[in-house]
């Protein structure tokens, strides 16, 4: 137990520092009358508002702010943009998952008891936004993780990928993964796996099925080229040959399904 | 995705991090009562005890003192259309258990004083409905009439 204690622990220390945070949960500008306090050269008319998160570190940060309770209109933000994570550093980063973890929680608690009271949950896309910036948080780390990667060791670092033959002998791409034992170590050998009866037969029958679908895809594109033909007898020849280059248009052309019965064709 | 790649664990490797955790913890009302000093949870379905226990200790700053986890099968249905079969999904529910000294009640997050609130205002809303619909039918007969003409 104490093994599997050390192999699941979580979380870094560097949430310790999550009390201090100086990133508003969704970029908020507001307008900050100059005061003389500082150098007011270098005090801009419009300045990003710092926001401090509350010190409340207990249960209560899984419900909205008290004012929002039973309200039928709560206004936010827009969520992060790709270019404006781009910016911060990775400390930043960090910290700004935890905000953006910590709201998402908050939502959908607020979300969950409003469905079980059979009540209003104001601005459910509150919830959307958050995810996207979340998901965009998390393409800007791995676009940094891609670019050290590459830089160390000409590799991007991601997990590896390649085309295998599965249990049922179809060819697709698998994400590897890593083993406690090499491949050739392995009791089972993995050109045994798929020659038995049972598969042999699948894929025969698969086979099948892939080439009807296909002979029937082909059959309809040369019907509706037999139709074109047939109603616009002057047609553009290479814009319709771009346009299906699955079958051959000039071919078609001269067959008897080609032709229609107007007084133009008749020749 | 490389951020959500681990390698295999072997002993006396360096400890494993989860540096952006994607874990969802959802604080519900218990079905049934409970101590002052247990929280419920419905929280990922993935997630361990001891998961649950950094996550609430380390992002949150709420002492545990112990967990009880199961489970619960969600809910299958027949479709009213097709007749075929829906199931909702499984979640995991956890019952945290406080030190004794700390006790929490679920809020009630629709206060009183703001459900009158709304009240007056959905009285209003019909009485400026009725007028409406008073004065309607006084024009019925001119329809495309302006109003400034009077009644």
């Amino acid at each position: 137990m104490a093994g599997l204690r050390q192999t699941r622990t979580l979380f870094s220390t560097l949430t310790t520092t999550l009390s201090k945070l100086h990133v508003s949960r969704t970029p908020v500008v507001t307008t900050v009358p100059t005061i003389s306090v500082f150098q007011p050269s270098r005090v801009g008319k419009y300045t990003v508002g710092i926001h401090t998160s509350t010190n409340l570190h207990n249960l209560s940060e899984f419900f909205d702010d008290k004012k929002n309770w039973g309200e039928q209109e709560v206004k936010v933000g827009r969520s992060w943009k790709k270019d404006e994570l781009r910016i911060k550093s990775n400390d930043d980063l960090h910290k700004l998952w935890f905000v953006l973890l910590k709201e998402r929680n908050m939502l959908l608690t607020m979300e969950h008891d409003a469905k079980q009271e059979y009540r209003l949950f104001p601005n459910p896309e509150r919830i959307d936004k958050v995810e996207d910036s979340m998901k965009n948080l998390e393409d800007v780390v791995v676009e940094r993780n891609r670019a050290y990667w590459m830089l160390e060791t000409g590799e991007t670092g991601e997990r590896p990928t390649g085309v295998i033959t599965d249990e049922l002998g179809i060819r697709r791409r698998r994400r590897f993964c890593q083993y406690f034992i090499p491949s050739w170590m392995h009791h089972q050998k993995k050109e045994t796996v798929h020659r038995g009866a049972a598969i042999c037969k699948f894929q025969r029958l698969m086979r099948e099925k892939n080439f009807l679908t296909k002979r029937r895809y082909y059959r309809r594109v040369r019907g509706h080229v037999y139709m074109l033909w047939r109603r616009f007898p002057n047609m553009n020849v290479e814009a319709l040959q771009r346009q299906y280059p699955e079958v051959d248009v000039r071919l078609l052309q001269k067959h008897k399904k080609a032709r229609g019965h107007h007084l133009q064709n008749e020749a | 995705m490389s951020t959500r790649f681990y390698p295999r664990y072997y002993l006396g490797n360096p400890q494993l991090r989860v540096f952006l955790p994607n874990f969802v913890m959802k604080l519900i009302k218990p079905p049934n009562p409970q101590p002052p000093n247990v929280v419920t949870f419905i929280v990922s379905t993935q997630m361990t005890k001891f998961d649950i226990q950094n996550y609430l200790e380390k992002i949150y700053k709420v002492p545990v003192a112990s967990i009880n986890t199961h489970i619960h099968m969600g809910e299958i249905k027949r479709s009213k259309v097709g007749g075929y079969l829906i199931k909702d999904d499984d979640y995991k529910i956890a019952y945290v258990t406080m030190p004794k000294t700390e006790t929490f009640e679920f809020p009630d997050l629709y206060p009183s004083e703001k459900e009158e609130k709304m009240e007056k205002e959905m009285e209003q809303i019909k009485l400026l409905q009725k007028d409406w619909s008073k004065k309607i039918q006084q024009h019925k007969h001119r329809p495309g009439m302006p109003s400034w003409f009077g009644a």
